[in-house]
Protein backbone atom coordinates (compact mmCIF):
# COMPACT_ATOMS: atom_id res chain seq x y z
CA UNK A 1 0.00 0.00 0.00
CA UNK A 2 2.82 2.95 1.29
CA UNK A 3 4.42 1.43 -1.95
CA UNK A 4 1.70 2.12 -4.27
CA UNK A 5 1.07 5.45 -2.46
CA UNK A 6 5.02 6.10 -3.34
CA UNK A 7 4.60 4.95 -6.79
CA UNK A 8 1.98 7.03 -7.81
CA UNK A 9 3.39 10.51 -6.18
CA UNK A 10 6.47 9.53 -8.09
CA UNK A 11 4.52 9.12 -11.63
CA UNK A 12 2.21 12.02 -10.90
CA UNK A 13 3.37 14.63 -8.82
CA UNK A 14 3.61 17.10 -11.50
CA UNK A 15 0.07 16.67 -12.95
CA UNK A 16 -1.00 16.96 -9.01
CA UNK A 17 1.15 20.15 -8.41
CA UNK A 18 0.37 22.05 -11.27
CA UNK A 19 -2.20 19.54 -13.34
CA UNK A 20 -1.63 20.55 -17.26
CA UNK A 21 0.17 23.16 -17.24
CA UNK A 22 1.95 24.06 -19.40
CA UNK A 23 0.60 22.26 -22.10
CA UNK A 24 -3.08 22.70 -20.65
CA UNK A 25 -4.45 25.11 -18.05
CA UNK A 26 -2.55 25.49 -14.58
CA UNK A 27 -4.26 22.97 -12.20
CA UNK A 28 -3.43 21.18 -9.02
CA UNK A 29 -2.05 22.08 -6.12
CA UNK A 30 -1.03 25.63 -7.60
CA UNK A 31 -4.16 26.29 -8.82
CA UNK A 32 -5.93 25.37 -5.22
CA UNK A 33 -3.53 27.78 -3.36
CA UNK A 34 -4.34 30.35 -6.43
CA UNK A 35 -7.70 30.16 -5.98
CA UNK A 36 -7.93 30.08 -2.11
CA UNK A 37 -5.24 33.10 -2.10
CA UNK A 38 -7.03 35.00 -4.56
CA UNK A 39 -10.71 34.27 -2.93
CA UNK A 40 -9.40 35.37 0.36
CA UNK A 41 -7.50 38.22 -1.16
CA UNK A 42 -11.13 39.71 -2.66
CA UNK A 43 -12.81 38.16 0.15
CA UNK A 44 -11.27 40.81 2.56
CA UNK A 45 -12.36 44.13 1.10
CA UNK A 46 -15.68 43.07 0.50
CA UNK A 47 -16.28 41.61 4.12
CA UNK A 48 -14.94 45.56 5.04
CA UNK A 49 -17.46 46.83 3.19
CA UNK A 50 -20.59 44.41 3.92
CA UNK A 51 -19.35 45.15 7.81
CA UNK A 52 -19.88 49.22 7.20
CA UNK A 53 -22.52 48.64 4.86
CA UNK A 54 -24.54 46.51 7.71
CA UNK A 55 -23.66 48.71 10.35
CA UNK A 56 -24.54 51.47 8.15
CA UNK A 57 -27.53 54.08 9.17
CA UNK A 58 -29.10 54.05 6.19
CA UNK A 59 -31.78 51.70 5.85
CA UNK A 60 -31.21 50.96 1.85
CA UNK A 61 -28.14 50.42 2.20
CA UNK A 62 -28.63 48.44 5.81
CA UNK A 63 -31.54 45.96 4.31
CA UNK A 64 -30.30 44.38 1.44
CA UNK A 65 -27.27 43.65 2.67
CA UNK A 66 -28.43 41.91 5.56
CA UNK A 67 -30.32 39.74 3.13
CA UNK A 68 -27.73 39.38 0.88
CA UNK A 69 -25.44 37.95 4.12
CA UNK A 70 -28.47 36.14 5.45
CA UNK A 71 -29.22 33.86 2.55
CA UNK A 72 -25.43 33.35 1.32
CA UNK A 73 -24.74 32.19 5.01
CA UNK A 74 -28.24 30.59 4.81
CA UNK A 75 -27.62 28.19 1.22
CA UNK A 76 -25.05 25.27 0.85
CA UNK A 77 -22.19 26.18 -1.27
CA UNK A 78 -22.37 23.84 -3.56
CA UNK A 79 -25.72 25.56 -4.25
CA UNK A 80 -24.45 28.83 -5.22
CA UNK A 81 -21.72 27.06 -7.23
CA UNK A 82 -24.35 25.26 -9.68
CA UNK A 83 -26.10 29.00 -9.87
CA UNK A 84 -23.76 31.50 -10.35
CA UNK A 85 -22.36 28.44 -12.91
CA UNK A 86 -25.47 28.46 -14.98
CA UNK A 87 -27.44 31.02 -14.43
CA UNK A 88 -24.46 33.79 -14.70
CA UNK A 89 -23.65 32.80 -18.55
CA UNK A 90 -27.38 32.75 -19.16
CA UNK A 91 -27.38 36.69 -17.71
CA UNK A 92 -24.41 37.87 -19.16
CA UNK A 93 -24.36 35.63 -22.26
CA UNK A 94 -20.86 35.22 -21.99
CA UNK A 95 -18.85 32.25 -21.69
CA UNK A 96 -17.12 32.34 -18.24
CA UNK A 97 -14.61 30.17 -17.13
CA UNK A 98 -15.04 27.74 -14.33
CA UNK A 99 -12.09 29.67 -12.73
CA UNK A 100 -14.18 32.56 -12.57
CA UNK A 101 -16.54 31.42 -11.40
CA UNK A 102 -16.06 29.54 -8.54
CA UNK A 103 -13.88 32.61 -7.76
CA UNK A 104 -16.78 34.71 -7.22
CA UNK A 105 -18.32 32.23 -5.79
CA UNK A 106 -16.09 32.03 -3.05
CA UNK A 107 -15.43 35.63 -2.51
CA UNK A 108 -19.24 36.29 -2.06
CA UNK A 109 -19.68 33.28 0.30
CA UNK A 110 -16.53 33.51 2.76
CA UNK A 111 -17.17 37.57 2.04
CA UNK A 112 -20.19 37.43 3.83
CA UNK A 113 -19.28 34.91 6.30
CA UNK A 114 -16.36 36.84 7.07
CA UNK A 115 -18.23 40.34 7.68
CA UNK A 116 -20.10 38.71 10.21
CA UNK A 117 -16.35 38.55 11.91
CA UNK A 118 -15.76 41.83 11.18
CA UNK A 119 -19.22 43.47 12.44
CA UNK A 120 -18.91 41.57 15.61
CA UNK A 121 -15.01 43.14 15.69
CA UNK A 122 -16.51 46.33 15.10
CA UNK A 123 -19.20 45.90 17.65
CA UNK A 124 -16.70 44.40 20.36
CA UNK A 125 -14.93 47.88 20.79
CA UNK A 126 -18.18 49.57 22.45
CA UNK A 127 -19.26 52.82 21.95
CA UNK A 128 -16.91 54.74 23.42
CA UNK A 129 -13.66 54.51 20.96
CA UNK A 130 -16.49 55.98 18.54
CA UNK A 131 -17.49 58.89 21.05
CA UNK A 132 -13.93 59.51 21.52
CA UNK A 133 -12.81 60.06 17.84
CA UNK A 134 -15.94 61.67 17.00
CA UNK A 135 -15.57 64.41 19.78
CA UNK A 136 -12.46 64.93 18.15
CA UNK A 137 -14.11 65.80 15.28
CA UNK A 138 -13.11 62.91 13.16
CA UNK A 139 -15.91 61.98 10.48
CA UNK A 140 -17.57 58.71 10.70
CA UNK A 141 -15.15 57.39 7.55
CA UNK A 142 -12.06 59.09 9.28
CA UNK A 143 -13.09 57.02 12.88
CA UNK A 144 -13.57 53.74 11.05
CA UNK A 145 -10.25 53.99 8.96
CA UNK A 146 -7.61 55.41 11.74
CA UNK A 147 -9.54 53.90 14.59
CA UNK A 148 -11.95 51.41 14.60
CA UNK A 149 -10.89 49.68 11.84
CA UNK A 150 -7.18 48.58 12.98
CA UNK A 151 -8.35 47.27 15.94
CA UNK A 152 -11.55 45.49 14.96
CA UNK A 153 -9.22 44.32 11.77
CA UNK A 154 -6.07 43.56 14.21
CA UNK A 155 -7.90 41.17 16.48
CA UNK A 156 -9.63 40.04 13.39
CA UNK A 157 -6.13 38.14 11.87
CA UNK A 158 -6.83 34.42 13.47
CA UNK A 159 -10.35 34.55 12.29
CA UNK A 160 -8.79 35.22 8.68
CA UNK A 161 -6.74 32.96 8.69
CA UNK A 162 -9.27 30.20 9.47
CA UNK A 163 -11.52 31.43 6.90
CA UNK A 164 -8.48 30.64 4.58
CA UNK A 165 -8.65 27.44 5.65
CA UNK A 166 -11.82 27.00 5.39
CA UNK A 167 -11.55 28.23 1.56
CA UNK A 168 -8.78 25.73 0.88
CA UNK A 169 -10.78 23.32 1.91
CA UNK A 170 -14.27 24.65 -0.47
CA UNK A 171 -12.16 24.74 -3.15
CA UNK A 172 -12.34 21.02 -3.78
CA UNK A 173 -16.22 22.00 -4.36
CA UNK A 174 -15.09 23.60 -7.78
CA UNK A 175 -14.70 20.02 -8.52
CA UNK A 176 -18.80 20.05 -9.71
CA UNK A 177 -17.29 22.59 -12.54
CA UNK A 178 -14.82 21.51 -13.92
CA UNK A 179 -12.32 23.49 -11.99
CA UNK A 180 -8.46 22.04 -12.70
CA UNK A 181 -7.35 22.30 -9.11
CA UNK A 182 -6.02 19.84 -6.52
CA UNK A 183 -9.01 17.42 -6.59
CA UNK A 184 -9.45 17.53 -10.26
CA UNK A 185 -5.52 16.53 -10.45
CA UNK A 186 -6.30 13.09 -8.00
CA UNK A 187 -9.53 12.08 -10.05
CA UNK A 188 -7.95 12.43 -13.42
CA UNK A 189 -4.89 10.01 -12.15
CA UNK A 190 -7.67 7.90 -10.33
CA UNK A 191 -8.81 7.42 -13.94
CA UNK A 192 -5.91 6.96 -15.55
CA UNK A 193 -5.20 4.22 -12.48
CA UNK A 194 -8.65 2.97 -12.23
CA UNK A 195 -7.95 0.33 -9.54
CA UNK A 196 -6.48 2.24 -6.51
CA UNK A 197 -8.92 4.98 -5.88
CA UNK A 198 -8.15 4.77 -2.02
CA UNK A 199 -4.29 5.17 -2.59
CA UNK A 200 -5.05 8.28 -4.69
CA UNK A 201 -7.71 9.69 -2.43
CA UNK A 202 -5.31 8.81 0.41
CA UNK A 203 -2.78 11.42 -0.82
CA UNK A 204 -5.18 13.60 -1.61
CA UNK A 205 -6.78 13.50 2.32
CA UNK A 206 -3.17 13.69 3.19
CA UNK A 207 -1.84 16.71 1.16
CA UNK A 208 -5.37 19.22 2.82
CA UNK A 209 -5.20 18.04 5.99
CA UNK A 210 -1.17 19.10 6.12
CA UNK A 211 -1.69 22.24 4.32
CA UNK A 212 -4.97 23.18 6.43
CA UNK A 213 -3.29 21.90 9.73
CA UNK A 214 -0.36 24.11 9.48
CA UNK A 215 -2.00 27.08 8.89
CA UNK A 216 -4.50 26.31 12.05
CA UNK A 217 -1.52 25.83 13.97
CA UNK A 218 -0.26 29.66 13.03
CA UNK A 219 -3.62 30.92 12.71
CA UNK A 220 -3.56 29.46 16.83
CA UNK A 221 -0.45 30.74 17.86
CA UNK A 222 -1.35 33.98 16.42
CA UNK A 223 -4.73 34.33 18.33
CA UNK A 224 -2.99 33.14 21.27
CA UNK A 225 0.18 36.62 20.67
CA UNK A 226 -2.56 38.51 20.12
CA UNK A 227 -4.79 37.53 23.48
CA UNK A 228 -1.05 38.27 25.80
CA UNK A 229 -0.22 41.31 23.56
CA UNK A 230 -4.20 42.46 24.42
CA UNK A 231 -3.95 41.99 28.08
CA UNK A 232 -0.92 44.15 28.27
CA UNK A 233 -2.15 46.44 26.51
CA UNK A 234 -5.69 47.04 27.69
CA UNK A 235 -5.09 48.39 31.24
CA UNK A 236 -7.96 49.66 33.26
CA UNK A 237 -10.16 49.64 30.05
CA UNK A 238 -12.46 46.86 29.80
CA UNK A 239 -10.70 44.12 27.62
CA UNK A 240 -11.60 43.75 24.06
CA UNK A 241 -13.10 40.35 23.28
CA UNK A 242 -11.07 38.69 20.58
CA UNK A 243 -13.48 37.29 17.95
CA UNK A 244 -13.17 33.87 18.95
CA UNK A 245 -11.46 31.73 15.14
CA UNK A 246 -12.22 28.64 16.33
CA UNK A 247 -16.18 28.93 16.63
CA UNK A 248 -16.26 30.69 12.64
CA UNK A 249 -14.41 27.91 11.31
CA UNK A 250 -16.30 25.69 12.71
CA UNK A 251 -19.56 27.42 11.38
CA UNK A 252 -18.05 27.67 8.12
CA UNK B 1 -11.75 83.40 37.22
CA UNK B 2 -14.22 84.71 39.20
CA UNK B 3 -16.96 86.94 36.73
CA UNK B 4 -19.47 89.09 37.80
CA UNK B 5 -22.72 88.80 36.30
CA UNK B 6 -22.68 91.66 33.84
CA UNK B 7 -19.65 90.13 32.29
CA UNK B 8 -21.47 86.71 31.75
CA UNK B 9 -23.78 88.75 29.57
CA UNK B 10 -21.23 89.99 27.80
CA UNK B 11 -18.45 87.40 27.02
CA UNK B 12 -20.92 84.49 27.85
CA UNK B 13 -19.54 81.57 24.96
CA UNK B 14 -22.00 78.55 25.57
CA UNK B 15 -25.70 78.95 25.76
CA UNK B 16 -28.36 76.33 26.02
CA UNK B 17 -31.84 77.70 25.75
CA UNK B 18 -35.01 75.72 26.53
CA UNK B 19 -33.22 72.22 25.91
CA UNK B 20 -35.44 69.59 26.02
CA UNK B 21 -34.52 65.25 25.06
CA UNK B 22 -36.32 62.42 26.73
CA UNK B 23 -35.55 58.94 25.39
CA UNK B 24 -38.69 57.37 23.97
CA UNK B 25 -41.19 58.81 25.95
CA UNK B 26 -39.05 59.55 29.65
CA UNK B 27 -38.25 62.92 29.49
CA UNK B 28 -34.09 63.12 30.83
CA UNK B 29 -33.77 67.04 30.05
CA UNK B 30 -36.63 69.43 31.06
CA UNK B 31 -36.28 72.75 29.59
CA UNK B 32 -32.69 73.48 30.47
CA UNK B 33 -32.19 77.14 30.71
CA UNK B 34 -27.92 77.82 31.52
CA UNK B 35 -24.73 80.32 30.41
CA UNK B 36 -20.90 79.68 30.88
CA UNK B 37 -18.56 82.23 30.71
CA UNK B 38 -15.61 82.64 28.65
CA UNK B 39 -13.16 81.81 31.25
CA UNK B 40 -15.80 80.24 33.50
CA UNK B 41 -15.28 76.96 35.37
CA UNK B 42 -18.66 75.28 36.03
CA UNK B 43 -19.29 72.11 37.98
CA UNK B 44 -22.20 69.75 37.24
CA UNK B 45 -23.28 67.88 40.12
CA UNK B 46 -26.77 66.13 41.11
CA UNK B 47 -27.73 62.43 41.99
CA UNK B 48 -27.27 59.22 39.70
CA UNK B 49 -29.46 59.05 36.93
CA UNK B 50 -30.10 62.57 36.69
CA UNK B 51 -29.01 63.56 33.34
CA UNK B 52 -25.82 64.83 33.77
CA UNK B 53 -23.91 62.88 31.59
CA UNK B 54 -26.43 63.34 29.19
CA UNK B 55 -26.32 67.31 29.07
CA UNK B 56 -22.98 67.72 28.80
CA UNK B 57 -22.78 65.17 25.76
CA UNK B 58 -25.52 67.13 23.93
CA UNK B 59 -23.14 70.61 24.07
CA UNK B 60 -20.90 68.67 21.77
CA UNK B 61 -23.68 66.85 20.29
CA UNK B 62 -22.91 63.64 20.91
CA UNK B 63 -26.38 63.15 21.96
CA UNK B 64 -29.10 64.92 20.11
CA UNK B 65 -31.55 67.43 21.33
CA UNK B 66 -35.33 67.45 20.94
CA UNK B 67 -36.24 71.25 20.92
CA UNK B 68 -34.33 74.23 22.25
CA UNK B 69 -30.99 75.30 21.23
CA UNK B 70 -27.17 75.40 21.99
CA UNK B 71 -24.98 77.90 21.13
CA UNK B 72 -21.50 78.41 20.98
CA UNK B 73 -20.31 81.85 20.85
CA UNK B 74 -23.43 82.48 18.94
CA UNK B 75 -23.25 78.99 16.62
CA UNK B 76 -25.97 77.38 16.79
CA UNK B 77 -24.32 73.56 17.44
CA UNK B 78 -27.94 71.48 17.17
CA UNK B 79 -28.97 73.35 13.60
CA UNK B 80 -29.33 71.41 10.51
CA UNK B 81 -25.39 71.65 9.26
CA UNK B 82 -23.19 69.61 7.36
CA UNK B 83 -21.27 66.86 8.96
CA UNK B 84 -17.99 68.49 7.89
CA UNK B 85 -19.25 71.75 9.67
CA UNK B 86 -19.92 69.53 12.64
CA UNK B 87 -16.88 67.83 12.93
CA UNK B 88 -15.22 71.11 12.96
CA UNK B 89 -17.37 72.57 15.16
CA UNK B 90 -16.64 69.08 17.32
CA UNK B 91 -13.37 69.57 17.02
CA UNK B 92 -13.26 73.04 18.94
CA UNK B 93 -15.08 71.24 22.15
CA UNK B 94 -12.67 68.87 24.36
CA UNK B 95 -14.03 66.15 25.55
CA UNK B 96 -12.94 63.99 28.43
CA UNK B 97 -14.93 60.88 28.98
CA UNK B 98 -14.81 58.65 32.87
CA UNK B 99 -13.20 55.74 30.97
CA UNK B 100 -10.42 57.43 29.23
CA UNK B 101 -11.19 56.03 25.67
CA UNK B 102 -7.68 56.00 24.54
CA UNK B 103 -6.70 54.47 20.98
CA UNK B 104 -5.06 51.54 22.90
CA UNK B 105 -3.55 50.18 19.35
CA UNK B 106 -1.40 54.15 19.19
CA UNK B 107 1.26 55.35 21.31
CA UNK B 108 0.65 57.79 23.67
CA UNK B 109 2.17 60.59 21.25
CA UNK B 110 0.46 59.19 18.30
CA UNK B 111 -2.85 59.60 20.29
CA UNK B 112 -2.46 63.07 20.95
CA UNK B 113 -0.99 63.58 18.00
CA UNK B 114 -3.52 61.93 15.24
CA UNK B 115 -6.47 63.73 15.35
CA UNK B 116 -4.23 67.89 14.70
CA UNK B 117 -2.45 65.16 11.57
CA UNK B 118 -6.59 63.85 10.51
CA UNK B 119 -8.59 66.26 11.30
CA UNK B 120 -6.83 69.58 10.92
CA UNK B 121 -4.23 68.88 8.49
CA UNK B 122 -1.76 69.56 10.50
CA UNK B 123 1.93 68.64 9.13
CA UNK B 124 2.97 65.76 11.07
CA UNK B 125 6.21 66.97 12.55
CA UNK B 126 4.25 69.88 14.21
CA UNK B 127 2.03 68.07 15.82
CA UNK B 128 4.45 65.73 17.17
CA UNK B 129 6.77 68.15 18.61
CA UNK B 130 3.19 69.64 19.95
CA UNK B 131 1.84 66.44 21.51
CA UNK B 132 5.10 65.99 23.52
CA UNK B 133 4.82 69.45 24.93
CA UNK B 134 1.39 68.60 26.00
CA UNK B 135 2.54 65.83 27.34
CA UNK B 136 4.94 67.55 29.16
CA UNK B 137 2.46 70.05 30.61
CA UNK B 138 0.96 66.89 31.87
CA UNK B 139 4.01 65.16 33.59
CA UNK B 140 3.90 62.27 31.54
CA UNK B 141 6.41 63.28 28.62
CA UNK B 142 8.70 60.21 30.19
CA UNK B 143 5.51 58.13 28.38
CA UNK B 144 5.50 59.12 24.78
CA UNK B 145 6.37 56.13 23.45
CA UNK B 146 4.48 53.82 25.84
CA UNK B 147 1.11 52.32 24.84
CA UNK B 148 -2.27 52.77 27.07
CA UNK B 149 -2.04 49.93 28.28
CA UNK B 150 1.02 50.12 29.89
CA UNK B 151 -0.53 53.39 31.95
CA UNK B 152 -2.21 53.35 35.16
CA UNK B 153 -5.72 55.28 35.25
CA UNK B 154 -4.93 58.34 36.07
CA UNK B 155 -1.76 58.56 33.43
CA UNK B 156 -4.54 57.61 31.26
CA UNK B 157 -6.68 60.23 32.20
CA UNK B 158 -4.09 62.62 31.67
CA UNK B 159 -2.97 61.63 28.34
CA UNK B 160 -6.56 61.75 27.73
CA UNK B 161 -6.78 65.75 28.65
CA UNK B 162 -3.73 66.14 26.27
CA UNK B 163 -4.72 64.71 23.56
CA UNK B 164 -8.24 66.89 23.80
CA UNK B 165 -6.24 70.24 24.35
CA UNK B 166 -4.07 68.84 21.00
CA UNK B 167 -6.96 70.12 19.04
CA UNK B 168 -6.81 73.45 20.66
CA UNK B 169 -10.38 73.94 21.73
CA UNK B 170 -11.67 77.19 23.52
CA UNK B 171 -13.92 75.03 25.99
CA UNK B 172 -13.13 71.66 27.53
CA UNK B 173 -15.72 69.47 29.13
CA UNK B 174 -15.50 66.27 31.80
CA UNK B 175 -17.67 63.81 32.07
CA UNK B 176 -16.56 62.72 35.86
CA UNK B 177 -13.48 62.30 34.72
CA UNK B 178 -11.71 60.84 38.47
CA UNK B 179 -14.49 58.50 38.46
CA UNK B 180 -12.84 55.36 37.12
CA UNK B 181 -9.73 56.11 39.01
CA UNK B 182 -8.48 54.51 42.28
CA UNK B 183 -8.62 57.25 44.77
CA UNK B 184 -4.50 57.82 45.06
CA UNK B 185 -4.45 58.75 41.43
CA UNK B 186 -7.87 61.39 41.90
CA UNK B 187 -5.27 64.34 42.85
CA UNK B 188 -3.06 64.19 39.73
CA UNK B 189 -5.92 64.49 37.29
CA UNK B 190 -7.47 67.28 39.22
CA UNK B 191 -4.06 68.79 39.18
CA UNK B 192 -3.62 69.21 35.54
CA UNK B 193 -7.52 70.28 35.70
CA UNK B 194 -6.80 73.01 38.48
CA UNK B 195 -3.86 74.16 36.15
CA UNK B 196 -6.36 74.60 33.40
CA UNK B 197 -8.58 76.45 34.96
CA UNK B 198 -6.05 78.77 36.13
CA UNK B 199 -4.89 79.65 32.61
CA UNK B 200 -8.39 80.81 31.83
CA UNK B 201 -9.97 78.13 30.38
CA UNK B 202 -13.44 77.49 29.91
CA UNK B 203 -14.67 74.09 31.52
CA UNK B 204 -17.87 72.24 32.29
CA UNK B 205 -17.02 69.37 34.28
CA UNK B 206 -19.41 67.08 35.95
CA UNK B 207 -17.48 65.61 38.90
CA UNK B 208 -18.39 64.23 42.43
CA UNK B 209 -15.14 65.86 43.63
CA UNK B 210 -16.80 68.71 45.77
CA UNK B 211 -13.36 69.84 46.91
CA UNK B 212 -12.48 70.58 43.76
CA UNK B 213 -16.10 71.91 43.13
CA UNK B 214 -15.02 74.77 45.78
CA UNK B 215 -11.78 75.38 45.34
CA UNK B 216 -12.03 76.02 41.13
CA UNK B 217 -15.55 76.12 39.98
CA UNK B 218 -17.19 79.74 39.69
CA UNK B 219 -20.61 78.25 39.66
CA UNK B 220 -22.31 75.46 40.81
CA UNK B 221 -24.97 73.68 38.88
CA UNK B 222 -27.21 71.34 40.54
CA UNK B 223 -29.06 69.24 38.27
CA UNK B 224 -31.82 66.45 39.84
CA UNK B 225 -34.45 64.94 37.38
CA UNK B 226 -33.71 66.39 34.53
CA UNK B 227 -33.67 70.04 35.71
CA UNK B 228 -31.26 72.06 36.65
CA UNK B 229 -32.94 73.18 40.65
CA UNK B 230 -29.94 75.49 41.37
CA UNK B 231 -26.76 77.80 40.22
CA UNK B 232 -25.20 79.25 42.68
CA UNK B 233 -21.38 79.89 43.68
CA UNK B 234 -19.46 76.98 45.38
CA UNK B 235 -19.48 79.03 48.84
CA UNK B 236 -23.23 79.74 48.48
CA UNK B 237 -23.98 76.22 47.26
CA UNK B 238 -22.54 74.38 50.04
CA UNK B 239 -23.05 76.38 52.80
CA UNK B 240 -26.60 77.40 52.01
CA UNK B 241 -28.34 75.63 49.63
CA UNK B 242 -31.85 76.71 48.38
CA UNK B 243 -33.34 73.87 47.31
CA UNK B 244 -34.79 71.07 49.67
CA UNK B 245 -33.54 68.46 46.87
CA UNK B 246 -29.78 70.41 46.53
CA UNK B 247 -29.75 70.05 50.44
CA UNK B 248 -30.53 66.45 51.11
CA UNK B 249 -28.01 65.49 48.36
CA UNK B 250 -25.13 67.47 50.28
CA UNK B 251 -26.85 66.10 53.62
CA UNK B 252 -26.34 62.41 51.71
CA UNK B 253 -22.71 63.55 50.21
CA UNK B 254 -21.52 64.43 53.74
CA UNK B 255 -22.36 60.86 55.22
N1 LIG C 1 -29.34 55.53 25.69
C1 LIG C 1 -30.28 55.65 26.64
N2 LIG C 1 -31.52 55.14 26.46
C2 LIG C 1 -32.47 55.27 27.39
N3 LIG C 1 -32.30 55.89 28.56
C3 LIG C 1 -31.10 56.42 28.82
C4 LIG C 1 -30.02 56.32 27.88
N4 LIG C 1 -28.93 56.94 28.40
C5 LIG C 1 -29.32 57.39 29.62
N5 LIG C 1 -30.61 57.08 29.88
C6 LIG C 1 -31.36 57.43 31.08
O1 LIG C 1 -31.34 58.83 31.19
C7 LIG C 1 -31.18 59.21 32.55
C8 LIG C 1 -30.01 60.15 32.68
O2 LIG C 1 -28.82 59.44 32.38
P1 LIG C 1 -27.40 60.10 32.55
O3 LIG C 1 -26.40 59.09 32.13
O4 LIG C 1 -27.38 61.40 31.87
O5 LIG C 1 -27.33 60.30 34.11
P2 LIG C 1 -26.12 60.82 35.01
O6 LIG C 1 -26.63 61.95 35.80
O7 LIG C 1 -24.91 61.01 34.17
O8 LIG C 1 -25.91 59.57 35.98
P3 LIG C 1 -24.55 59.01 36.61
O9 LIG C 1 -24.20 59.86 37.78
O10 LIG C 1 -24.94 57.63 37.02
O11 LIG C 1 -23.51 59.02 35.53
C9 LIG C 1 -31.04 57.94 33.35
O12 LIG C 1 -32.27 57.68 33.98
C10 LIG C 1 -30.72 56.90 32.34
O13 LIG C 1 -31.29 55.69 32.73
MG1 LIG D 1 -23.00 60.05 34.01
Amino acid sequence: MINDVIAIIQDYWLLLLIGQYPNGPLGGLANTLILSALSIALAFPVSILLALARLSKWRLLRWPVTGLVYVTRGVPLLMLILWSYFLVPLWTGADVPSFVTMLTTLVVYQGAFLSEVVRAGIVALGSGQMDAARALGHSSLGAMRFIILPQALYNMIPSIISTFVSTIKDTTLGYVINVPDLTFAASQVNNQLLTQPFQVFFILAVVYYAICWSLTHVANIVERRITRRRAGLSGDAAPVELVPAKIISEQL
Amino acid sequence: MSTSAAQIQQVQTIRLSDVCKSYGDYPVLKNIEAEVARGEVVVICGPSGSGKSTLIRTINRLEEINSGSITLDGQNIHAAMRTRELNLLRSRIGFVFQNFNLFPHLSVVENVSMSPIRVKGVAAAVAHDKALKLLDRVGLADKARAYPGQLSGGQQQRVAIARALAMEPPVMLFDEPTSALDPEMVGEVLAVMKSLASEGMTMICVTHEMGFARDVADRIWFIDAGQILETAPPEEFFKTPRHPRAQRFLADLRH
